[in-house]
């Protein structure tokens, strides 16, 4: 008897709390799903947090409630999400392929003129065109990143007397100059799980936009040339006069492959510096010791990869996400719109790591001198390309140019390494 | 005499042999408990196990950023930084027991009542509807998740706690079934007929005979089911998205918190012992039925 009451009991109490708990559970979804505009992107934590007050400045000025989400598993989610008809109102593309390809399908609503407006009047050409397919624009872009840029523990760099070099000929002096103090010039680190090798693709790219120009270059990411060709050859040789030498390299070959892209900073801020040139994007700031982070401006000094034809200029290559619309729903267009406007950057400036390519920015509003310097050169660049890796197919934009870069490091000959990465192109 | 000392010797080898296999698997999870009290640069610039070099770098900092939210920096409208707390993990924990518990729950009620049926009830198509079950169990799961979020999503189950306890209990099921099946089916044919002759019907048998005897098989499947649900990452994204992060649970939100980038792995350790709480009450407190219950279905002959 008293066992059977006490099962009585627990099945009472469940059949009293799985309705209970469930109707919370709908009762929170419902009242949010009438007015809620849904963001959802792959950036996470604390640049979640950043972003959340880009979106409250919205919401308190317009009444509606915008709201973003962020997920490590960003780029599977989408297209599953894009299937199955229930994506976001608003997503964060990393890829302007991924636009393309949801273009393509139907499933992205054309930016309404309000916000073409603001993109043509607060944004250089190429970003138009980034975020267009077949002729109809459906991308903005708000925060990006540019990757041209070189680091230097600036304390021992000035040190030593070194200087910044403002052209290819002057940063092989100082390479020069460096290891004839007893020094190795670069840091550099392939290691990323599975994406190792996205760091030398960086390069080449840099490479390419160097030394065979922005009209090749977009050639060569459009397969317009072949990935064997005589110009990207080149653009290896430039790299391979400063991998293949192990006086150049921190650690030589092996070390550029194991270490992680994230831990290839740290030898600059060893004392005396392990190393004292570091290419890389302007997250890696992130990446860098805590206690440099809180010193930014004194610690670290950055200068563009120079160039190697003067006639570009000093080119600049990047990435960044767009933001594109998947629904028509009042507000969509609003928030994309206010995206355009420098007043949606100013909180992510302030609080750093970010760079924009809105034209009416403010250099003061940046939250350090060096991220006011990185924004400079951005702004001046008269080429900008966005990452050629992420613009080829992903059989050879996230496949084989990453283990062919690798493979280059490793000591493969250049030849056998391009001949590979042009067959693995699906036709 | 001369059997007895060989077998005691080859005993204590045995034991020695253990204790080292011991040693060696808790290795990882040691230095994951050191790993989770040493602050940021000192996990990214040396080992767990050169830890003692560097007394001064052990803190509770990493528990406090996961347990009260972590440490951001942002951006105002007015042009000025702010520091603010991000979410907690508590939150998360709730809403893993929330989606947990049921989805343990209703796949067990449902899987011991199918497994009686097809043990000892006689019906058309029972081996046909059991041997679709079974074959279920070789279908991923990944290739369902369209179907079911468009399905989901025409009946306005998207993004419900009832919609994920659907999902988990289908995806458990035909495993549910088919261990209880084994347990159930090996019961004594006698035990069932004399209550059937004491005037028991279908139901009677199954909750008063059927599922008490069960109970190693259940736990087991208990045990299970509750580690995967825990542990799960992809249904959860899947079914649970598009709420803001108030219905995030423990994997998600521990996903986030290392950031964009991963720069904040060093929250992962400390997260880690935390969502490993509950799995550890849960195991420990079921354990006893588990060794009974793995053995369940085992010696069906």
């Amino acid at each position: 008897m008293k066992r059977r009451s006490k099962g009585l009991v627990v099945a009472l109490i469940l059949l009293l709390t799985i309705p209970a708990v469930w109707a919370t559970g709908t009762k929170e979804a419902a009242a949010t799903e009438s007015n809620v505009i849904k963001v959802f992107g792959n950036f996470r934590g604390e640049e979640a947090a950043r972003f959340d007050e880009v979106v409250k400045i919205f919401n308190e000025k317009t009444g509606y409630n915008v709201v973003y989400e962020g997920s490590p598993e960003f780029e599977t989610q989408i297209l599953i999400q894009a299937e199955a008809g229930t994506p976001p109102d608003i997503a964060a593309l990393p890829q302007p392929g991924l636009m393309k390809n949801f273009a393509e399908k139907g499933y992205l609503k054309p930016l309404a003129q309000s916000v073409l407006d603001g993109i043509n009047s607060n944004y250089a050409p190429v970003w138009r065109e980034l975020g267009s397919y077949d002729g109809t624009t459906y991308g903005v872009f708000h925060r990006v990143s540019a990757k041209s840029y070189v680091w230097y523990p600036k304390k021992a760099f000035e040190a030593k007397g070194y200087k910044v070099p403002t052209t290819w000929d002057e940063l092989k002096a100082l390479e020069q100059q460096i290891i004839a103090d007893g020094g190795t010039p670069w840091s550099i680190g392939f290691e990323a799980g599975n994406a190792t090798g996205w760091v030398g693709t960086d390069w080449i790219e840099d490479l390419m936009l160097r030394t065979a120009g922005p009209e090749v270059y977009d050639k060569w990411v459009n397969h317009e040339i072949p990935f064997d060709d005589p110009a990207v050859q080149k653009a290896f040789s430039y790299f391979g006069e400063i991998i293949q030498d192990p006086k150049e390299v921190y650690g030589g070959a092996t070390n550029i492959l194991t270490t992680s892209y994230g831990d290839a900073i740290k030898p600059l801020f060893e004392n005396p510096p392990a190393a004292y040139l570091h290419r890389q994007a302007n997250f890696i700031t992130t990446f860098m010791p805590e206690d440099i982070q809180a010193n930014l401006a004194d610690e670290v000094g950055v200068f563009a990869l120079p160039a190697i034809d003067e006639q570009w200029g000093v080119p600049m290559l990047g990435a960044g996400d767009q933001y594109v619309a998947f629904s028509d729903k009042p507000g969509v267009m609003e928030f994309l719109q206010f995206l355009t406007t420098w007043e949606s950057c100013v909180p992510l400036a302030k609080a750093g790591g970010a760079l924009f390519p809105h034209l009416d920015q403010n250099l003061a509003d940046y939250g350090n001198p060096i991220e006011q310097q990185m924004a400079k050169m951005l702004m001046e660049a008269k080429v900008f390309r966005f990452d050629g890796s992420d613009l080829m197919p992903a059989e050879v934009g996230a496949g084989s140019f990453w283990t062919g870069m690798v493979d280059y490091v490793s000591g493969r000959d250049v030849k056998t390494v391009l001949s590979t990465i042009e067959q693995s192109w699906p036709q | 005499m001369k059997l007895t000392a060989k077998t005691a010797k080859h005993n204590k080898l045995i034991l020695v042999l253990l204790i080292f296999l011991c040693i060696v698997w808790s290795i990882p999870t040691v230095g994951m408990l050191v790993t989770s009290f040493r602050d940021k640069d000192a996990v990214s610039s040396s080992g767990w196990w050169q830890a003692y070099k560097t007394p001064s770098a052990f803190t509770l900092a990493n528990y406090d950023e996961v347990l009260g939210g972590q440490h951001f920096t942002v951006g105002t409208a007015s042009g000025s930084t702010e520091s603010r707390r991000g979410v907690s993990m508590a939150s998360a924990f709730i809403s893993s027991i929330t989606v947990t518990v049921p989805a343990v729950i209703i796949p067990i009620l449902v899987a011991a009542a199918a497994a009686y049926a097809f043990a000892w009830m006689s019906f058309w198509g029972r081996k046909l509807f059991f041997a679709t079950v079974i074959a279920l169990l070789v279908v991923p799961l990944q290739i369902a998740l369209i179907p079911i979020l468009r399905d989901y999503q025409s009946i306005g189950l998207n993004g419900t706690y009832l919609g994920i306890w659907f999902a988990h209990s289908g995806f458990g099921l035909s495993l549910a079934i088919y261990i209880l099946f084994n347990y159930i089916s090996t019961i004594p044919r006698s035990i069932l007929e004399s209550a059937f002759i004491d005037g028991a019907n279908h139901f009677t048998v199954f909750s008063r005979l059927i599922l008490p005897l069960s109970i190693p098989a259940l736990a087991s499947f208990a045990i299970f089911q509750f580690i995967w649900v825990w542990n799960d990452l992809l249904v959860a994204l899947v079914f649970l998205s598009g709420s803001g992060q108030k219905m995030d649970v423990v994997t998600v939100r521990l996903m986030n918190m290392a950031g964009t980038r991963g720069t904040e792995w060093h929250l992962l350790t400390a997260g880690a012992f935390i969502s490993m709480i509950l799995p550890l009450i849960v195991f420990l407190s079921l354990q006893k039925y588990f060794v009974r219950g793995l053995l369940a279905g085992s010696v069906k002959g």
